[in-house]
């Protein structure tokens, strides 16, 4: 094993060496740097190969021949080593990206580069304070050398600020280091551990010098003006080296800081950090240009491994896993997003549009963005998990509730910038694509996919890159080259298969949910083959989606439940963004999402009480009067996802917006994954109970003021896809009613309405989608008359909405069945006067739906339309053979899971004896009412066919007009704002209150960023008061605690 | 209770029975509501000339597919409301399809012509069917609200909802009609009658000055005459549910018919005292008279 | 003595912040620091001292065997040479960033420098 000290002295000593070259010969130079860089990484490297897997052990250096505290000594660990090979890889890759830089200025900008990777490498490996010091102040005049390489003018500014922080930092620390010495007589950092007592009892002073000049180092909000302006005026690379590396070295200084400040400081530590991670976060939600957002999402980053650093005293042996997991994170998709943001010309987060022609640039992105929110399979989200666990064990709610907050607004102002880059207009600037920056990127890919490989293999919770599902979702990622229908029939092979290979362990409920996820998906996915071309970027997403709800449904443990609840998440909000006007509206449902999968998560951490393998059947044993709140913390989160009303509002517009054959996919199968949720939860925990309130009540009031409202405002739409979201709401307030009536029935009901809605709301979506293909619209008023053009999709909307509004014989009466015997044994019943009123509200909009575009008036720019294609036409053919089989024989599938529901209900299930299925109250003969219905059909259509056989077709406008002929479909085609009368009588209740009431939240965040980043004045004297500030204000708090 | 072929001419026995009589009960109301009009109204035998000579026009035209299919589903739907339902309490012969479904069917099968009637009217392309029909669904969903909840109730208060069943528990006296063991149900049951008979204060729908007879404005001869054979078997299909649920059901014919017959005259009674009122008038007048009565109809119980 | 040179080492770090907070001179500024670093290299070397004894330097006058009771620490004084080559350092940087500044704006005031912000 090489020793470690190489690293420095190769970098010191090449850095004196390149001094001796002569100035033109840049290429050696040049050479040289990487040579020398590539060795300190591969020395780096190896220790970190010996120390994670070749069972080698800690190794102290002893540098002058003689033990500390007489000189110094650095040491190298499995931390150390990782981290330095961290800063020699950034600091290799960014040299690569200099390339042209570096040819330009010579070798005294490589030899700076060099002493800035070497002086990093010291501070993670000394442990003596006053190299450390050295080493800090090395870094310091490397940072002002390398903000020089920057092109932009004000890059010159800005260092001078930094200089002049870091002046007061370096006079902070010195005094510090000094009494710190005088206090304990060494400067050897475990020495000093050791009589930390001493330490901090006579020279806390002392102590809280030095912590807060590090401290200050990691740029902590709010005395991190200067830090804001390097990050984003430097050189994208130099703040990329900046933001991972020097962020790195600075933060595991900190935490040899905190081994002689002990638990005593830990406090302070997380205070800070939480501080910096919300209030950054916040900051940037006002930004619009790249570099600055990434800065202050740097700033978070570190706050949030400060925040973790401060929880050592509870995190145990996960402490590595967790911090480095988040920082390791944080490194690299920092790192890549700088190295991203030189090859876009524009510096508005716009701008970023032009990685649009580039499928792997935005795949860089998408990782890089993945990797810094903490989705599965990243590391940071495997620390999170733990490190949230650990915290709601440790019962500290409240840093715990702060880090989701800021999580919150982080991925709120990613996912914002995604979708711009997604949907925004595209600049005409084209991203400079000069091979090795390229591949730099494409670099910190590879190392973030490699770390959510290394952390999913430490995780105890199993690797979720060895899951078939994701696996599979993932390789789709490797056929993007393909044409759409091979993708596709590979797409629908492997929803079949998963279906068959899992069909022997299904219990009959995972196996409803499983044939609507995957055997539906399939239907649904025959649509997609009407889609020419390559479709680059649908695939991964909707595998993603369906390999997140495949493995929900099978999910034992709450980590791999919630793994795959974050997948499916993901997934769908890849799905979404890709219609044509959906960005505001995924972005919407992203953050509703991601709070829900929040709560969830909070919901899981407080019942395992620090059990990390936490089973969910485990959930039934959760004492109260936690029991309450873990259940509402999950209940909300499954809500978020079958958009109850409060937090519907992302719904429509992302069930609208969505593809033609992504709408079915989102409304019929993603929305079940919020019910499979809620089944699981009722499952496990039954009737909780909090300050005297029954939970389930409350649910059951929320399903039926969901049913009400969702009902309501889907009369009122005028786009056709729209009424069919709102439409969903209402449904899906129907199975939350029946779910929380926590009866036989309901839950049956409840069931029913998985299929069901599935089924019919798929096939509407479908049929509708296919109209606004055709005719360009979604406005139905613009419509009319189309039934004799698209005469198939008519009867698939036709019997979708007789199944939609519960009217026998089609399966929707089932439903209705269900629900009033269910309702006979409820205990509340209040709710069911909404209920009831929701009810018949269901047929204004379906005769909407089906009257302005099918019946009425045909429209001139109409009459050469052609029906659907016939891809979209298949799938509604094959539904409407379902629901008529399902109205007929809907035991085939209930029947098991009625008798399934007897463990938990044993009374009151149906009786399936016969043809006639029979309740406590009351019975339903599926087929013969099919029969009976057919037959006094069958018989008055053939009496009516007989007197009126000579029957003759007239013209549209041929009909009994007061007095004169109609001449303009659009003026006498009756459909716009249709039930004029119904909003005059109750349209008060569709004001948009909760529209308006997340709205003024998120306007109140936005306010408040915009105001208070006023505090950043650009005056690096008021900088240096503020950091001097900052230093009061903490020590005042911290002797005043 | 199960299938028998025998079932079928006894249902069509039922059928016949109930449009004659029908035609007879629509006549007589209509003269009533001329009288009361001082007008001297139509000869009780009326309805059968006019069917006769609607089904006999020659004339006719279509507008398309649905709007052909549109009297079939009204007619559909009034003559399976009324098989669904018993019509004779204790007569096997008279219990019609009842086999098939219990209460709920029925009570949802009512939607089944009206959804059909307002799809064939929408082909037709005529604005004032449209706005008919916009106005009834409108209408309907309020005006359905009260009688659901009676339903709820009733079926609550006999733990039940079989219409027999409901029936059964009614016998032995006229104070165990549901009329007078729950009063509030029947009250607000009897609003919700109002609203969906389609005489005024609640017969926007059709009205004939604004949107000359809504709904049906492009129907004629035969089409015509599978809606008014529907119009006679409708009301009495729908009274039946009204009369089995509240009023103790009948057990033979004659009661039967004087119970419809008086049933049918509270609309009428109502009609010719008030005037008409417009749709957002009619849905708040039932949701704020009519559904407390069913709220605390559910409550009560 | 040694209270003396540390107080006027503190008093120097405290002038050095005030100047440097309120001269609006980037000149004036970077005098400034280098008062309040005088003061800390003071500070430092006030530390090390004790009262009666003499410089670490091993020699005639003092042999190795009772140089841990004669002479003082040392070590302060070695890090106040770092600290003063250090301080040379950064400070010669900082006027090197003057100078660039001067060049393309042609100004000393801080206040000017402040395009970059929020």
């Amino acid at each position: 094993m090489v020793n470690a000290i190489f690293i420095i002295a190769t970098g010191l000593g090449t850095a004196f060496l390149l001094g001796l070259l002569k100035d033109e010969w840049r290429t050696a130079a040049y050479g040289i740097t990487l040579a020398a860089l590539a060795l300190m990484s591969w020395i780096a490297a190896s220790w970190v190969a010996a120390l994670a897997w070749g069972g080698a052990a800690t190794v102290d250096i002893f540098t002058a021949g003689t033990e500390p505290p007489f000189a110094i000594n650095l040491r190298m660990g499995l931390p150390e080593a990782v981290l330095t090979l961290l800063v020699n890889l950034a600091s290799l890759l960014a040299a690569v990206y200099l390339r042209d830089t570096m040819f330009k200025q010579g070798r005294r900008a490589m030899a700076v580069l060099l002493i800035f990777a070497m002086a990093l490498c010291g501070i993670i490996l000394t442990r003596d304070l006053f190299n450390l010091f050295v080493f800090f102040e090395l870094t310091v005049i490397s940072t002002g050398g390398l903000i020089l390489l920057s092109r932009d003018k004000r890059a010159l500014g800005a260092g001078f600020k930094y200089l002049i922080a870091s002046q007061v930092i370096s006079i902070l620390l010195l005094v510090g280091i000094i009494f710190s010495y005088h206090a304990t007589g060494t400067l050897n950092i475990d020495g000093m551990a050791s009589m930390s007592a001493q330490l901090l009892q006579g020279g806390s002073l002392a102590f809280f010098l030095m912590f807060i000049a590090i401290v200050a180092e990691l740029k902590p909000f709010p005395a991190n003006g200067w830090a804001l302006d390097i990050y984003e005026s430097a050189h994208p690379a130099f703040s990329a080296m900046l933001s991972a590396a020097a962020g790195s070295a600075a933060l595991f200084a900190v935490d040899k800081l905190l081994l002689i400040g002990g638990t005593q400081w830990l406090p302070v530590a997380t205070a800070i950090g939480i501080v910096s991670f919300i209030g950054a976060n916040l900051f940037a939600l006002a930004q619009n240009v790249d570099r600055r957002t990434l800065g202050y999402s740097s700033i978070a980053q570190i706050g949030l491994v400060l925040t973790v650093l401060g929880q050592r005293d509870i995190l145990g042996d996960s402490y590595l896993y967790i911090a480095g997991g988040i920082l390791l994170a944080h490194a690299i998709s920092k790192a890549g997003l700088y190295w991203l943001s030189g090859l876009v010309e524009g510096r508005e987060l716009t701008a970023w549009t032009a990685l649009r022609g580039r499928p792997l640039l935005i795949f860089a992105f998408v990782t890089f963005l993945a990797l810094l929110i903490g989705l599965p399979p990243f590391p940071g989200f495997y620390a999170k998990w733990d490190l949230i666990h650990t915290l709601a064990a440790q019962d500290r709610i409240m840093l715990l509730t702060l880090i989701l907050f800021g999580a919150l607004i982080e991925a709120g102002y990613l996912f914002r910038w995604f979708g711009y880059v997604i949907k925004r207009e595209q600049t005409t600037e084209r991203v400079a694509c000069t091979p090795h920056k390229v591949a730099v990127v494409y670099g910190a890919v590879i190392a973030g996919w490699t770390a959510a490989y290394l952390w999913g293999n430490l995780s105890p919770h199993g690797n979720l890159l060895h899951t078939l599902p994701l696996l599979f979702a993932l390789g789709f990622l490797l056929l993007e080259w393909l044409p759409v229908w091979i993708k596709n029939t590979i797409a629908i092979i492997g929803l079949v298969a998963w279906f068959i290979l899992g069909f022997p362990d299904y219990d009959p409920l995972q196996l409803i949910f499983a044939a609507v996820i995957l055997i539906g998906g399939a239907l649904i996915l025959l649509s997609s083959y009407h889609v020419q071309g390559r479709r680059i970027g649908f695939y991964p997403s909707a595998m993603l989606m369906y390999a997140g709800l495949a493995m929900l449904i099978t999910a034992d443990d709450s980590f791999s439940f919630f793994a795959a609840w974050e997948s499916l998440t993901v997934g769908s909000y890849f799905l979404i963004l890709r219609g044509k006007h959906s960005e505001p509206h995924a972005l919407s449902y992203i953050i509703f999402s991601l709070g829900g999968a929040f709560l969830i998560l909070a919901g899981f951490a407080l019942a395992s009480q620090g059990v990390m393998d936490f089973q969910l059947q485990a959930l039934g044993q959760v004492t109260e009067p936690l029991s309450a709140w873990v259940f509402m913390l999950l209940a909300i989160g499954f809500m978020t996802k079958t958009a109850a009303i409060g937090v519907h509002i992302w719904l429509p517009g992302a069930h609208a917006e969505a593809e033609t054959d992504v709408s079915p996919m989102v409304s019929g199968i993603l929305l079940k994954a919020g019910l499979f949720g809620l089944f699981m939860l009722l499952m496990n925990m039954g009737k909780q109970q909090l300050y005297g309130i029954e939970l389930t009540h409350v649910m059951l009031w929320i399903g039926a003021l969901s049913a009400l409202l969702g009902n309501l405002m889907a009369i009122f739409q005028e786009d056709a896809k729209r009424l069919l979201a709102y439409s969903s709401i209402g449904q899906m307030g129907y199975a939350l009613f029946g779910l929380a009536m926590m009866n036989h029935l309901g839950w049956l009901m409840a069931l029913m309405f998985v299929i069901n809605h599935y089924i019919y709301k798929s096939m509407l979506f479908l049929s509708v989608g296919g109209i606004a293909k055709r005719t360009g619209t979604r406005e139905m008023y613009r419509m009319g008359g189309l039934i004799t053009l698209m005469p198939l999709s008519f009867i698939a909307v036709l019997i979708g909405i007789i199944a939609v509004s519960g009217v026998p014989p089609l399966s929707g009466f089932g439903g209705r069945w269900i629900f009033y015997n269910a309702i006979m044994t409820a205990d509340h019943r209040l709710p069911m006067i909404i209920i009831f009123l929701a009810g018949p509200i269901a047929f204004l909009y379906l005769f909407r739906l089906i009257h302005t575009i099918f019946l009425g008036q045909l429209k001139d720019e109409h009459r050469r339309l052609k029906e659907a294609p016939f891809w979209l036409i298949l799938p509604q053919m094959i539904y409407v053979a379902c629901l008529l089989i399902f109205a007929v024989v809907p035991g085939m599938a209930l029947r098991h899971v009625d008798s399934y529901l007897n463990q938990f209900f044993p009374n009151h299930g149906l009786n399936w004896e016969g043809l006639t299925i029979t309740s406590s109250f009351g019975y339903w003969s599926p087929i013969s009412i099919m029969l009976v219905i057919g037959t006094i059909f069958a018989t008055v259509l053939a009496w009516l066919l007989f007197v009126n056989r000579k029957a003759q077709k007239v013209k549209q406008f041929n009909m009994v007009f007061a007095a004169e002929r109609p001449y303009r479909p659009e003026t006498t085609h009756y459909a716009w704002n249709f039930f004029a009368p119904y909003r005059k009588a109750l349209g008060f209740l569709t004001q948009p209150l909760v529209t308006r009431f997340w709205e003024a939240l998120t306007d109140l965040l936005h306010s408040l960023a915009e105001l208070l980043r006023r505090f950043y004045c650009g005056n690096g004297q008021t900088y240096a008061i503020h950091l001097l500030g900052f230093v009061v204000v903490v020590y005042l708090l911290k002797v005043g605690l | 209770m199960e299938f028998e072929w025998i079932k079928i001419p006894y249902s069509l026995l039922t059928l016949f029975i109930v449009i004659n009589f029908g035609l007879l009960l629509t006549a007589l109301i209509q003269k009533i509501g001329a009288r009361v009009g001082r007008r001297h109204g139509i000869p009780i035998y009326q309805n059968y000339i006019d069917l006769i000579k609607n089904y006999a026009i020659r004339s006719s035209i279509t507008h398309g597919f649905m709007f052909y299919l549109g009297p079939v589903f009204r007619l559909s739907g009034g003559v399976g409301l009324l098989l669904f339902v018993p019509t004779i309490y204790g007569s096997e012969m008279f219990s019609n399809l009842s086999f098939a479904g219990d209460l709920i069917l029925a009570l949802y099968f009512v939607f089944f012509g009206a959804l059909g009637m307002a799809l064939g009217a929408g082909e037709s392309g005529h604005p004032h069917a449209a706005i008919g029909v916009s106005r009834g669904l409108s209408q309907m969903t309020a005006a359905e609200l009260p009688f659901a909840l009676a339903v709820f109730s009733v079926a609550l208060q006999y733990q039940t909802l079989s219409v027999t069943d409901i029936v059964a528990a009614q016998q032995g006296g006229v104070l165990n009609w549901t009329l007078f063991t729950n009063p509030f149900a029947v009250t607000a049951a009897m609003f919700s009658f109002l609203g969906s008979m389609m005489r005024p204060p609640f017969d926007v729908v059709l009205a004939p000055q604004e949107i000359p007879i809504g709904p049906p404005t492009e129907y004629h001869s035969s089409y015509l005459a599978l809606m008014q054979t529907n119009r006679v078997i409708f009301p009495v299909a729908k009274i039946v549910i009204y009369m089995n649920l509240f009023f103790g059901g009948a057990a033979s014919w004659p009661v039967f018919f004087l119970k419809v017959f008086l049933i049918y005259m509270v609309s009428v009674f109502v009609g010719v005292a008030f005037p008409r009122f417009r749709v957002e008038q009619s849905i708040r007048w039932f949701l704020i008279w009519a559904m407390p009565l069913g709220i605390l109809a559910i409550v009560l119980v | 003595m040694s209270y003396i040179a540390m107080t006027t080492g503190f008093i120097l770090i405290l002038i050095g912040f005030y100047g440097a907070l309120t001269n609006r001179n980037i000149l004036r500024m970077i005098i400034a620091f280098t008062v309040a670093n005088t003061g800390v290299n003071l500070v430092l070397v006030a530390v090390g001292y004790m009262r009666g004894r003499t410089a670490p330097i091993l020699d005639a006058a003092v042999p190795v065997t009772e140089a841990a009771a004669r002479i003082i620490d040392p070590i302060p004084q070695a890090l106040v040479l770092t600290a003063i080559v250090i301080g040379v350092g950064v400070t010669a940087l900082m006027l090197a960033f003057v100078y660039k500044l001067y060049a393309t704006r042609g100004s000393l005031d801080i206040s000017n420098y402040t395009e970059l912000k929020w």
